[in-house]
């Protein structure tokens, strides 16, 4: 009898086992899906966290280095807060692959871009009037190509990816946008409610 | 019959010549009866085709030309056992390759559900022979309608037997598609006849009833559906976009929906610099209070990508790719702390906190090394 007791709960525990199992691979197959994983409250944790990491150091950086305040400190934190959602995209998809190699590219072309943009600003300027007119009837046509186009600019990394790519990176892309705002405002929430409230002693303000 | 009665009344000759007209008329007339006969004996032979399943009847008219089946052949011995007039008349299909009638036939095929391959292939239903009168044509024109209204319901199973047996270098795909081409002048409702794009690296793609089955307009079909099922899910992404119909418009939609969301970040990112310098100062107060609510999770999280600073700091000028390969590394350990978040106590939660704290303050130290 107690044998038998103990072995009930033996094999319950079992099933229970393999139903989570279960339950979990199929949890799996669905996050899988690479924008459905950008809504889970796990992905913004995580975002949140490295992205605090990251805003410290940018902190440290901008403080050492006594950067303008306003504009380029934020920029670099609009460049740190882009770096870690790429991060967090784990470079399975184009854009956050673009987005890191982003910075090394203009790191090293920054000084070439300003001397050739003063050169060729001239001569550029009096050809864009003609060439946009000649250019207008033939590439306007076809709207919605000429959409997915801009569509393309928008997302880093697929400027010249067929339309198809385009809107399977504009899928991931824009649900990763979504949860980045949300985690920034969250953070930011935190950060403005607890420097409000005086943020030296505990205080058992909940966020707001 | 005429000739008989035209034959008694004569003379001695024309006895002889009734003896030679009643014989030529008795011949005549077993020419003739040789000749009506067959139509009912057809009757006979092409009711005993129907009762026969579809695909060996359509067989069966189709053996003098392909010398098909063994079963074919056999049940052609069997009846030509029973109508000595049948090989006659399969000769005869072979000879004579025309389909008159494709108004009488379309007519019946409006009431069947399916009329398959007939237009397409005139050749397949060899059914009228050159002395056939109009009885024969109409009885005729019945088997192949048998054949093409149980066709359907067996899935176009016997249309690419029927079209193999005569166009064995057709493909099948081409095959089902001119099938299903062909099913266009009919006005049935086989709606098991059309069948959906399947998603497949390569382009698996079944043509649907009236559309063109060319390779070219296949791939171009395949293309738009990609295109049209990524349109869907965007369309379900962005909100707001269900109820607009017409692809430019949503694009419009999505084009503004990612411009609002880039302009968003950047606002935050403003409002995070101001914020920002108050950071070392409240990090530990902030964490302390709302670790419960928000950052629990994140402590073991924490550990680990740790070691991402850490990246940057073996060299900017390397490429990025190692970073990934770094970060693939870690991130089994991801996995697993994710997993193990639940076991954590606070008090651990804490301590770890507190270690991070340390080792991101050794790490901004060798940053400034660096710098």
């Amino acid at each position: 009898m107690s044998s038998s007791l103990i072995s009930n709960p033996v094999t319950n525990t079992d099933l229970t086992k393999r139903r989570k199992k279960k339950k979990a691979q199929l949890k799996q197959q669905l996050e899988e899906q690479n924008h459905i994983k950008w809504k889970s409250p796990a992905q913004q944790q995580i975002y949140s966290s490295k992205l605090h990491q990251a805003l410290a150091r940018v902190n440290l950086r901008s403080s050492a280095s006594a950067a303008g305040d306003a504009p380029r400190r934020g920029k670099a934190v609009r460049e740190a807060a882009d770096r870690v959602l790429a991060v967090t995209a784990k470079g399975k998809t184009r854009w956050s692959r673009a987005i890191l190699t982003n910075r090394l590219k203009l790191k090293f072309r920054k000084h070439k871009r300003q001397r050739i943009t003063a050169a060729a600003a001239g001569p550029a300027r009096s050809k864009k009037p003609r060439v946009s007119v000649l250019r207008l009837k033939g590439k306007s046509l076809p709207a919605v190509q000429r959409k997915v186009r801009f569509l393309g600019r928008l997302v880093p990394g697929c400027r010249k990816q067929p339309m198809p790519v385009i809107l399977e990176e504009a899928i991931d892309y824009i649900s990763a946008l979504e949860m980045q705002v949300r985690a920034m405002s969250t953070l930011a929430d935190l950060l403005s409610g607890s420097t409000a409230s005086g943020g030296s002693s505990s205080s058992s303000a909940p966020p707001s | 019959m005429e000739q008989t009665t035209g034959g008694l009344p004569g003379s001695s000759l024309a006895i002889r010549e009734q003896d030679k007209s009643a014989l030529e008329s008795i011949q005549f007339n077993q020419e003739i009866q040789g000749i009506m006969d067959p139509p009912p004996e057809n009757a006979s032979s092409f009711t005993a085709l129907l009762e026969l399943p579809p695909p060996q009847a359509v067989e069966l008219l189709h053996s003098p030309d392909c010398g098909g089946a063994a079963a074919s052949s056999a049940s052609a011995k069997s009846l030509c056992q029973i109508n000595n007039q049948k090989p006659y008349l399969l000769h005869s299909f072979s000879g004579n390759l025309s389909f008159p009638a494709n108004a009488a036939l379309i007519e019946r095929a409006a009431k069947f559900s399916v009329f398959a391959g007939v237009n397409s292939n005139p050749e397949d239903s060899n059914v009228v022979g050159r002395n056939s009168g109009v009885n024969l044509d109409k009885v005729k024109n019945e088997p192949p309608e048998s054949d093409s209204n149980p066709s359907p319901m067996q899935g176009c199973v016997s249309d690419p037997t029927v079209e193999n047996s005569n166009q064995r270098a057709a493909k099948r795909k081409e095959r089902e598609k001119k099938v299903k081409g062909c099913s266009k002048k009919s006005k049935g409702a086989a709606d098991e006849a059309s069948g959906e794009a399947e998603k497949l690296p390569y382009v698996h793609v079944r043509a649907r009833r009236g559309q063109a089955t060319d390779s070219h307009s296949l791939a171009e079909r395949a293309r738009r559906e990609k295109i049209n099922a990524r349109m869907k899910l965007l369309q379900e992404l962005v909100p707001g976009c269900n109820k607009i119909s017409g692809t430019a418009l949503v694009l419009d939609e999505i084009i503004n929906h990612v411009q609002s969301l880039q302009r968003q970040v950047e606002f935050l990112s403003m409002k995070l610099a101001v914020v920002n310098p108050r950071i070392d100062f409240n990090l530990d107060s902030i964490l302390a209070t709302d670790g419960a609510s928000l950052m629990e999770c994140n402590f073991p999280s924490t550990v680990a990508p740790l070691m991402w600073p850490e990246i940057p700091v073996n060299g900017n000028r390397q490429q990025y790719q190692q970073q990934w390969q770094v970060d693939a590394i870690h991130q089994p350990a991801w996995g697993r702390e994710e997993g193990n978040h639940n076991f954590i106590t606070p008090d651990n939660s804490f301590l770890s906190y507190d270690s991070s704290a340390n080792s991101a303050t050794l790490h901004s130290n060798q940053l400034k090394m660096e710098l």
